[in-house]
């Protein structure tokens, strides 16, 4: 099998959908953008590009018809290059990274442009037609279970207290504020030229966010629950790209080279609690790789809700010295297909910067699944 | 002149609110203002002016009838942005009432506005003649004073002073303009201090207020007196000071003190009350400040109303006064005034004094009582002007009580010598002059008022519920009677008759619209009986009753002749239902749509799921697929949206983009006529929409939706059921995707619901709520 590594990563400011400055941006043009950049940025050669995978959760409208073609096109990337849009809701565009590592490592190419969209402005979640099984909602209602009850029966069933998820929302917020004060977000992000001008910074962190602050919002799924906006993940637009290659390749080429694939994992779970799927995907993938949590220097946990993000730390044993280093989703923001990419290709750089060996990448999925990716140093 | 571009100095309560209203004429309007002391370098210089327009879009009553007329308001500065005046065509000047400030404005205004634009000042105190001096020639020809009332887009009365000089052409001009395009009553006023409305409306306050303390009433007493029976808002004196701020009376007081001739009345009333004086100190402004003659006692957390002790000048919880005066006089206002007790002779002092004001001060400010009645019903609400309550009390009778209270016979009233000064002449209504002759009260060029038709002649035929009149042209109008006008057995069947009646449309008849002068276009059905019919278990009536609604409705749609729908005011649930039925609807501005059937547990069941479900479904800028319209129309109904104009209903698709919007209700009558005359020409009725539709998977969708919304707390468990049938409906209940249906499968599953939902107690319970107490209950 052949060797798979990260040779590039790069995203697209992530802003508040509907009043954030992107929410006028066709998500094709967006993911588009991210996609030349990267191209750009790392110098390959695009000819040599075999696929373009691009995650997404809700693929119609703006971002249907096979997006990753479309914005192939609008990237100016070569017709030779074939283009897949993948869907594994929130896991998408990882999905996408993981189609890329398994087609690598059985010869069957070796340059992949991984990438994921999400325009949660333009286009509804559950989309713009949900038909639902009538039966399957009578018979096991839990297969359409809404997001923020996973989260409030996630807290629930760990006795996450309000203040604990409002504790991990804060710090999230301090440190992705911190991040973008040291410009420490600024070689990821790609300015993106919106109606209102051009947009280079993310949007959705709130530097001034306190536990205090926090406490006075009110439960957004429940009535008498714990989770509130403020320690969920905010409707974000964003896209974000990562390049997968053979690490032979990478180097005969002289692609910026930021991690090895080590291993990679998917898991189901129950839906009801779908924000634990991490726990037994990442276990899944640390087996594979041979390691163990106490082996991860960096841990790139999607924040999806504050209350799911504690349980997987909980379960799993994540050292939170290690985690989110420059602010998970709750302050970044989760643009639902773009999220994968994001985290798997912040993961890799992180490893670089911070010379640790082995960092996991990692996050829940609606419906009841997890993901994972366990990455090397190079 | 056209007023293609105007500009509004000062950016105060009353500047920004006119800004704000002619930028819902559609006119692109600047508003100025000045440029803070001390401003940081690089700071806003156009500051106030820009707030004002974020207040404005925070206020409420909302100043504008679309957020989006926002856009038509350019904000600015008196240092930078004057040269902005020179594309406008009318330039209104609102800023503080100080003749020199004002004297300076109009030298800096002067040479940079365009020749032959229109200047005016809003003032409400300071002489025209006075606002002129040393101004330019050209300045005093386009010069003139138009004063709005508080709030500018509701308050529909607009004095309109001109000079000697000032061009009559631009007077002209302008007062079509604020007629036409703001929707305005112009009353032509003269140059006298407080034009109409205020003078004789400053002088009632007085006068009741005096009355108030002289004769130991109550302020519940006070208001219940001069309040309702005497056809004023239920406000009365106190209520109303409470809500314009009772720190405006001085005020207003000083500058008619400065001005008045000598010997005027008011001179006479005048008087400083200690207690105001000390509510005033103590920042007892009223409903601005920290309370008033009333105010809301929340304590303990409770919300308890108070009224203020004229005496004592302390709270105590506030009354509901029975007066025995109004009890045995009824309606009649002369018995009122007659009544011996001392609500009686706050009657007889109030209406004494001010109509005998008001009837003194014609012609000396105003040529003709039409301006003078005109006024005070627009600017002040009076459901009837003073000489219109002389009438109600008969002249001679009002000037008997003159002699009685010692008060000298106003020579007008002398003149009447006993006759009225309104009287029917040969269908047509006439006011006596100021010479002692009738003359026709003039209806301006596109005003038809049903009023007037109803003068004229009998109906062509009517019931208890609906009259049916001709309003000439061949065209028929239908007008609502019953007590709020809702809607009944007796509504279907005039619609029935004027059906029957205009036939082919071909005939003497050519169409048919539907309009009424009342408050409220209609309020919807009439739940009293509906309620009556649950209670006793009328089953198959109540479903004979919804069946007919439909019948009816649809028969409209589908006849051979156009129907036009001219509402003003509310048009909810069944009332809304008749509008969407229309061929076109002509709403006054001031409308108020919606559909909110499930206020009261049930869903619209008169075709209005299916006809909005229609009209989202058309709309080409939805995505594809059968959800997206089925989710709007979900929204819409489920929150029971009631839009708060003609404009905002447009976007509920209550109304259609091709609706056309009247802004002065005196105009819609005739704005509908000439629609209805026009669609007449030629006319094929619309053709029925199919639905394609998704069945239970969609509804699956949208139950779930509620659910969610029931785990926030924000829907009670009869929200949840009466949802989940409205839900039903809207996606066509076991329809699939592949099979369209027609609106005959989608009106079925109304009724279907409808039925289902009045067998729910919780809807009976919501129903009576409503009846006994007016608000939605959330159960």
């Amino acid at each position: 099998m052949k060797s798979v590594v990260i040779a590039g990563y790069a995203r697209s400011p992530f802003t508040f959908a509907t009043k954030g400055e992107l929410a006028r941006v066709r998500p094709d043009d967006l993911l588009a953008g991210v996609m030349a950049a990267l191209v750009a940025r790392t110098g390959l050669n695009p000819d040599d590009l075999e696929d373009v995978a691009v995650g997404c959760a809700f693929p119609e409208g703006e971002q249907g018809l096979n997006v990753a073609r479309l914005a192939s096109f609008l990237a100016k990337l070569p017709e030779t290059a074939g283009a897949t849009t993948v869907n594994r809701f929130c896991g998408s565009s990882m999905q996408a990274i993981h189609q890329a590592a398994g087609a690598v490592a059985m010869g069957a190419g070796d340059l992949f442009l991984c990438a994921g969209v999400e325009s949660m402005s333009r286009v509804p979640m559950m989309g713009f037609n949900p038909m639902l099984h009538p039966g399957l909602a009578e018979g096991y209602p839990e297969a359409y279970c809404s997001m923020g009850i996973t989260a409030e029966n996630v807290a629930r069933r760990y006795g996450i207290a309000r203040a604990e998820q409002e504790a991990l929302a804060a710090a999230s917020h301090a440190r992705a504020a911190e991040a973008r004060l040291q410009g420490r977000l600024e070689a990821e992000i790609v300015p993106v030229d919106a109606p209102g001008g051009r947009i280079a910074e993310d949007g959705c962190i709130r530097p001034e966010t306190s536990a205090e602050s926090l406490a006075a919002l009110k439960p957004a799924f429940l009535a008498e629950g714990t989770v509130t906006a403020g320690t969920s993940s905010p409707l974000t637009d964003g896209a974000a790209a990562v390049l997968v290659a053979s690490e032979e390749y990478a180097r005969a080429n002289g692609l910026p080279v930021l991690a090895r694939i080590r291993s990679i994992a998917v898991a189901g779970c129950a839906p009801d609690v779908m924000g634990l799927g991490p726990v037994p995907a990442a276990r899944k993938a640390l087996a594979r790789a041979g390691l163990t949590i106490g082996d991860m220097g960096v841990v790139e946990l999607n924040e999806a809700f504050a209350s799911q993000a504690i349980a997987c730390i909980r379960e799993l044993g994540v050292d939170e010295a290690t985690l989110n280093l420059d602010g998970g989703a709750i302050a970044l923001g989760h643009p639902l297909g773009a999220t994968g990419a994001r985290i798997t290709g912040k993961a890799a750089a992180l490893l670089k910067r911070e010379g640790k060996p082995f960092a996991l990448a990692t996050q829940c999925i609606g419906g009841g699944q997890g993901i994972a990716t366990v990455l090397e140093a190079v | 002149m056209q007023i293609q571009r105007a500009a509004v100095i000062g950016a105060g309560v009353m500047g920004s609110g006119i800004a704000a209203h002619i930028a819902n004429a559609g006119v692109p309007v600047v508003l100025l203002d000045i440029v803070p002391k001390g401003m940081p370098a690089g700071a806003d210089r156009s500051a106030v002016a820009r707030g004002a327009v974020q207040k404005l879009l925070k206020a409420d009553p909302a100043p504008f009838m679309h957020p989006k007329n926002a856009r038509l308001v350019t904000p600015g500065n008196l240092e930078d942005d004057l040269g902005l005046l020179a594309d406008c065509d009318w330039i209104v000047e609102a800023v503080i009432e100080d003749p020199a400030i004002k004297a300076d404005l109009y030298r800096r205004i002067d040479p940079v506005r365009k020749a032959g634009s229109v200047v005016s000042s809003n003032t409400s105190t300071i002489p025209l003649a006075a606002l002129v001096e040393g101004q330019s020639e050209a300045f005093r020809r386009d010069f003139l004073i138009t004063h709005f009332f508080n709030p500018p887009r509701y308050m529909r009365l607009l004095e309109l002073v001109t000079g000697p000089d000032t061009r009559s052409d631009a007077a002209d001009a302008l007062a079509d303009f604020c007629d036409r395009r703001l929707g305005k009553g112009v009353v032509r006023c003269k140059d006298r201090p407080g034009f109409i409305a205020n003078r004789i409306g400053a002088f009632w306050i007085q006068a009741a207020i005096n009355a108030a303390f002289d004769l130991g009433l109550s302020v519940e007493e006070a208001d219940a007196i001069a309040g309702r029976p005497m056809g004023i808002p239920k406000t009365g004196i106190f209520g109303l000071m409470d809500l314009v701020g009772i720190d405006l009376m001085p005020h207003i007081a000083r500058s008619l003190l400065a001005t008045l001739p000598e010997g005027d009345a008011y001179r006479a009333a005048y008087r400083e009350h200690p207690l105001i004086a000390r509510m005033i100190a103590e920042g007892l402004t009223g409903r601005k400040g920290k309370g008033g003659f009333y105010r809301l006692n929340r304590d303990g957390g409770g919300k308890v109303k108070e009224a203020i002790d004229l005496k004592t000048g302390a709270y105590r919880p506030a009354e509901r006064p029975k007066p025995e005066s109004l009890a045995a006089a009824g309606r009649d206002l002369r018995a009122l005034a007659d009544h011996p007790d001392r609500t009686g002779a706050y009657a007889r002092t109030v209406l004494a004094g001010t109509l005998a004001y008001a009837a003194s001060l014609v012609p000396e400010i105003a040529d003709d009582i039409v301006s003078v009645d005109e006024a005070m019903r627009l600017g002040y609400n009076w459901k009837q002007g003073p000489f219109e309550l002389i009438d109600r009390l008969g002249s001679d009778w009002f000037a008997d009580l003159c002699r009685r209270e010692g008060i000298p016979v106003p020579a007008l009233v002398e003149r009447a010598a006993g006759r009225p000064f309104y009287r029917v002449e040969g269908g047509r209504l006439e006011h006596l002059t100021v010479d002692g002759a009738y003359t026709p009260v003039p209806r301006p060029d596109g005003v038809l008022l049903l009023s007037d038709v109803k003068r004229a002649g009998k109906p062509v035929w009517k019931n208890g519920s609906a009259s049916l009149w001709n309003i000439g042209d061949g065209v028929m109008c239908l007008e609502f009677t019953s007590k709020m006008n809702t809607l009944d057995a007796d509504t279907m069947a005039a619609y029935g008759k004027a059906m029957a009646l205009i036939g082919d449309g071909r005939g003497a008849w050519k169409a048919l619209v539907v309009h009424n002068e009342a408050d409220n276009f209609s309020v919807g059905a009439n739940l009293g009986l509906a309620l009556f019919a649950l209670n006793i278990a009328l089953w198959p009536q109540i479903e004979e009753m919804v069946e007919a609604g439909q019948r009816t409705y649809r028969a409209l749609k589908y006849a051979p002749f156009p129907v036009v729908g001219a509402p003003s005011g509310m048009a909810l649930g069944g009332g809304c239902e008749i509008l969407l039925h229309c061929d076109h609807v002509q709403a006054h501005a001031e409308t108020y749509v919606g559909l909110v059937e499930v206020g009261v547990g049930v869903i619209p069941g008169w075709g209005g799921c299916t006809e909005l479900l229609a009209r989202h479904a058309a709309d080409p800028k939805l995505p594809k697929g059968p959800m997206p319209a089925i989710a709007k129309a979900f929204e819409t109904i489920s929150l029971a949206k009631v839009a708060k104009s003609a404009a905002e209903a447009k976007d509920l698709k209550y109304l259609r983009a091709t609706d056309g919007i009247t802004m002065n209700r005196a105009r819609l009558l005739a704005d509908a006529k000439a629609k209805a005359l026009e669609l007449a020409d030629g006319y094929t009725p619309p053709q029925p929409a199919t639905y394609t539709l998704p069945g239970p998977g969609g509804r699956t969708a949208l139950d779930l939706f509620v659910e969610g919304v029931r785990l926030q707390g924000k829907a009670t468990p009869h929200d949840v059921v009466v949802c989940r049938k409205l839900a039903e409906v809207l996606t066509g209940g076991d329809a699939d995707i592949t099979q369209p249906v027609d609106e005959d499968a989608i009106l079925a599953l109304e009724r279907k619901a409808f039925m289902d939902l009045v067998h729910e107690p919780d809807t009976v319970d919501r129903i009576e709520h409503m009846l006994t107490t007016g608000k939605p209950l959330r159960n």
